[in-house]
């Protein structure tokens, strides 16, 4: 008898990992050879401006010998032949070098590498050829290895640096190895100075000569090396410091957004739903009844309008504002923009704009300017009187930068009072007789603002007549001036801090 | 009388939307998560799609959705669609009417929550009446 075969979905295991995932592996990162091709090619371009230094240094020499008594006046042997043929070379070589790095700008890391190794590799080749024809031992020539072995340490692994090393020091042997085996005349470009004869009378005073050339380099080396290592490192921290910072930065924003819509969603249904039994469609409602749900209703516009502001105003107070990107606004369009949100509520309350809105620029950053004005001017929206106007002026304010000025014909602020209008949740007794639905936090925000953009807020009130707010912002081209950058995150979403 | 489709997690609000907007004479349907809004819009085309921004799995399905109304669905390109969202246009990380565009948020208008109902009926109509 055949059994009904029945499909399974295959069982589905997970188990939560105890340690958060992070981004990249902790701890410090390890400190390798991974400049970029970029500032390896960067690097290959200076080697090449140094390289014409030398050739300066050795057509020089070349020239002075073939000068009849200038080299004698500066006590050296006129030598005109190879300090003008590796100058010669060196310059072709530069000339190549130079060609080829810039047709490597795009490359790979690994090609621009090699370009640099190529250069290196040649350096130490003529290098050789000077420091034997100029005295191996009779000059100090031989040190301008050095340089090599220098920038090898700072531009090239700690391997490969050793490798720059070794070579300077199997080539600088084998020259004055072969000197003493009497397979080249030593030489010497000093005038009159004695020169040896093959190891001469004085065998270990040649060998300690030259170990001594190879141990200070070595010991240059190891001390670069260091050093350098040290400070890779550092930078590596540093920019993993700052990778963390922005994913941090990033994730409180995306954590705000969320939060912002999970607290005010409950409250528009709320909202939603009063509106439905208030307008009767679900049949007719107690004038009680009605009465009581429309509180309901109110008081949950309320409550997600205090949210929103209690949500920015933590956002303004938990970040370091000066780390956000400022950039030159456009006074005037931000002054426009935010009259276009409030003209809605502006048209319900009766209220119009007089608008003198002139060209003017500040720096900081876009989001909290806009916050800044929104507030201001809204408020002299909602604590005027039906009919009454909003006059909102800017224009360029010399070497301050702009100034804005929002003057109502409102309720006005008792003069006692005003001091105390930017701290958080205060409203005065008239305040609240007039709108009940305000937060209490939106000056607080203002003063936030104000304070991390060095804008000044000057206020002017009369009780019953009005209040009157000059905003005096800072010249554009302040610290810190990015330009304008894309606001979107991962998710698609807007961010700006 | 035109068939509106809402697309909104909150089961609430669009509950109590979908019944201002039947009382105002329109057929309104609901979704609750993306996924089946796109089959059951290639079922029946809406005259509008109402659409909330954030949802419990994705915070930006509903700027995704529009996207793929816009550029991927063919028979649904014109369909006009209303935004709805929670989050504030004064927000620093708020989008207003000016964010609207072809690309990035492919939608017609976009109202706030918590929205009058009143209001939401009037943008609807003008949507409605624009399309004809």
């Amino acid at each position: 008898m055949g059994m009904a075969r029945i499909d399974v979905a295959p069982t589905a295991v997970y188990e939560l990992p105890l340690v958060r995932a992070a981004a990249s592996a902790p701890g410090l990162p390890a400190v390798g050879p991974s400049l970029p091709a970029s500032l390896l090619l960067k690097n290959a371009l200076w080697f090449c401006r140094l390289r014409w230094i030398v050739v300066a240094i050795l057509g020089t020499l070349g020239v002075l010998g073939l000068v009849p008594g200038a080299c004698s006046r500066l006590g050296l042997l006129p030598v005109y032949d190879w300090p003008l043929v590796a100058a010669g070379v060196l310059a072709l070589g530069n000339l190549g070098f130079s060609a080829a790095t810039h047709l490597l700008k795009g490359s790979t890391a690994r090609r621009a590498r090699l370009n640099l190794w190529a250069q290196v590799a040649f350096d130490l080749a003529v290098l050789t050829g000077v420091v034997h024809f100029a005295g191996s031992l009779e000059t100090n020539v031989a040190f301008a290895y050095l340089f090599h072995i220098v920038l090898a340490c700072i531009f090239l692994s700690r391997g490969e640096s050793l490798a720059v090393t070794l070579i300077a020091c199997v080539l600088y042997t084998l020259c004055v190895a072969a000197e003493g085996a009497g397979l080249l005349a030593p030489q010497t470009i000093y005038a009159g100075a004695p020169v040896r004869e093959g190891l001469g009378p004085a065998p270990w005073a040649f060998v300690w000569n030259l170990a001594l050339a190879l141990g200070i380099w070595l010991a240059v080396w190891y001390l670069t090396t260091h050093l350098t290592d040290t400070v890779r490192r550092r930078d590596r921290e540093l920019a993993e410091t700052n990778r963390r910072l922005e994913a941090a930065l990033d994730e409180r924003s995306k954590h705000m957004l969320r939060t912002t819509h999970e607290l005010k969603a409950p409250f528009a249904a709320i909202h939603a739903t009063t509106q439905v039994l208030l307008s009767g469609q679900c049949g007719p409602l107690p004038d009680e009844a009605a009465a009581f749900i429309g509180r309901i209703s109110t008081r949950c516009r309320r409550l997600a309008s205090e949210i929103q502001d209690m949500v920015q105003l933590a956002n303004l107070r938990s970040e370091s504002q000066g780390s956000l990107p400022r950039a030159d606004l456009d006074v005037a369009e931000i002054v426009r923009w935010c009259i276009a949100q409030i003209q809605p509520l502006a048209e319900e309350r009766r209220v119009v704009f007089a608008n003198d809105i002139r060209d003017a620029w500040t720096t900081g950053v876009e989001d909290h300017v806009k916050m800044l004005f929104a507030n201001v001017i809204g408020n002299a929206v909602t604590y005027s009187r039906a009919g009454g106007t909003v006059r909102v002026q800017s224009e360029p304010s010399g070497p301050s930068g702009a100034v804005v000025v929002v003057e109502d014909e409102g309720i006005g602020i008792p003069a006692a009072k005003l001091p105390h209008i930017f701290e958080e949740y205060y409203r005065t007794d008239e305040a609240v007789r007039h709108n009940t639905q305000s937060s209490g936090l939106g000056l607080a925000i203002v003063r936030h603002v104000a304070q991390a953009h060095g804008i000044r807020v000057r206020v002017e009130s009369r009780l019953g007549v009005g209040t009157r707010f000059q905003i005096g912002l800072p010249p554009r081209g302040g610290p810190g001036v990015s330009s304008a950058r894309n606001k979107e995150t991962d998710d698609g979403l807007p961010v700006d801090c | 009388m035109a068939y509106l489709l809402i697309v909104d997690d909150d089961e609430d609000f669009a509950a109590a939307a979908a019944k201002a907007l039947s009382h105002a004479g329109h057929e309104v349907g609901i979704r609750l998560e993306t996924g089946s809004a796109v089959s059951s819009m290639e079922r029946r085309r809406p005259d509008l799609l109402i659409l909330d921004v954030m949802f419990p799995e994705d915070a930006s399905a509903g700027f995704e959705l529009a996207r793929r109304i816009r550029h991927d669905c063919e028979h649904l390109k014109g369909l006009p669609i209303l935004m709805l969202t929670a989050v504030n246009v004064k927000f620093p990380l708020g989008f207003g009417l000016d964010t609207i565009d072809d690309t990035w948020m492919p939608v017609d208008d976009f109202v706030e929550k918590p929205v009058d109902l009143d209001v939401l009926n009037s943008r609807v109509s003008a949507l409605l009446s624009a399309k004809v």
